[in-house]
């Protein structure tokens, strides 16, 4: 990691440097995905594949116990456009 | 620019794209344009028991600003290609 | 490239941000993507009432708040019977964190 820092200038160039190596990216609306970057531009629009979204299903308080229902859902895509007004984060080496 | 070039790649391939509002819609792929507007010819929602509004829509303009993904086939896209032409475009944004 | 210009006099649906369809003859258009209708109805879907449709007539709709404009194949939309169609409302798009 320490030699890779010093390759990064700037953000994009950790973007840069994760093409076609595994990304966690995460998403507005409690979603993230885990996959393959192959493309990006400046807007963060993405293309990925091999890729697993996770979905956070937050279920609303049930009065009984006050407590909010947290349910996640996975799905595998095999090619994906990402548009990049979404995306919150970028993470290279996908946890 | 670059991922506009990638969508004129994808004409007449069959995708899935899906909405910010979590509607999907799969179509042939008819046209993009700059702002990633897509045009979908022979179209079907996903789940149309529960999406019945677009049963009788045969074609659709989709805005691009309200997508969320597009599903798109693996076989229809060269990787080591993708990847080469987004290293080239970010050497040409991103010279110091 | 991506044109509304194919949709000039045809009948269509328009899905707008706040998740409100609206079925209408396409009669203008400019290059925002503003549109006017003309005889057109909004199709209010519940889940367990039939479809309402509520006219709206002449009906100008900013190109901003078009989220989708599909074309009707006009024999299929005459043939359904909206009284018999339940559905949730389509969801409105959210902006900012969700």
């Amino acid at each position: 990691m320490a030699d890779l820092s010093a390759q990064v200038q700037e953000p994009f160039d950790l973007v840069r440097l994760s093409l076609s190596e595994r990304v966690f990216v995460k998403l507005k609306g409690e979603r993230s995905l885990v996959g393959v970057l192959h493309a990006y531009d400046g807007h963060m629009n993405m293309i990925m594949s091999d890729v697993e979204e996770t979905i956070l299903l937050v279920e609303p308080e049930e009065e009984v116990n006050g407590a909010g229902t947290v349910q996640t859902v996975k799905r595998q895509l095999e090619m994906l456009f990402v548009r990049g007004d979404s995306v919150i984060l970028v993470s290279p080496g996908a946890r | 620019m670059l991922i506009f070039s990638v969508f004129k790649t994808l004409t007449d391939q069959v995708v899935t794209v899906e909405l910010k509002n979590d509607l999907c819609i799969t179509g042939t792929l008819k046209s993009v344009d700059q702002f990633l507007n897509i045009r979908l010819d022979k179209i079907s929602v996903v789940d149309p028991e529960r999406y019945p509004h677009m049963m009788a829509v045969k074609n659709c303009f989709i805005r691009g600003s309200v997508v969320r993904y597009v599903q798109i086939p693996a076989t229809a896209v060269d990787t080591q290609l993708l990847e080469d032409a987004t290293r080239r475009e970010h050497a040409s944004t991103h010279k110091r | 490239m991506a044109s509304l210009n194919g949709y000039i006099n045809q009948r269509v649906l328009l899905i707008l941000q706040d998740g409100r369809c609206i079925v209408g003859t396409l009669v203008g258009l400019d290059n925002r993507a503003d549109i006017v209708l003309s005889n057109s109805v909004e199709r209010v879907y519940s889940p367990d009432e039939p479809v309402e449709e509520v006219p709206l007539g002449l009906y100008l709709v900013k190109g901003d708040m078009i989220l989708l404009v599909g074309e009707l194949d006009t024999e299929v939309d005459d043939a359904t019977d909206l009284s018999q169609q339940r559905a949730e409302p389509l969801a409105p798009i959210r902006y900012g964190h969700e």
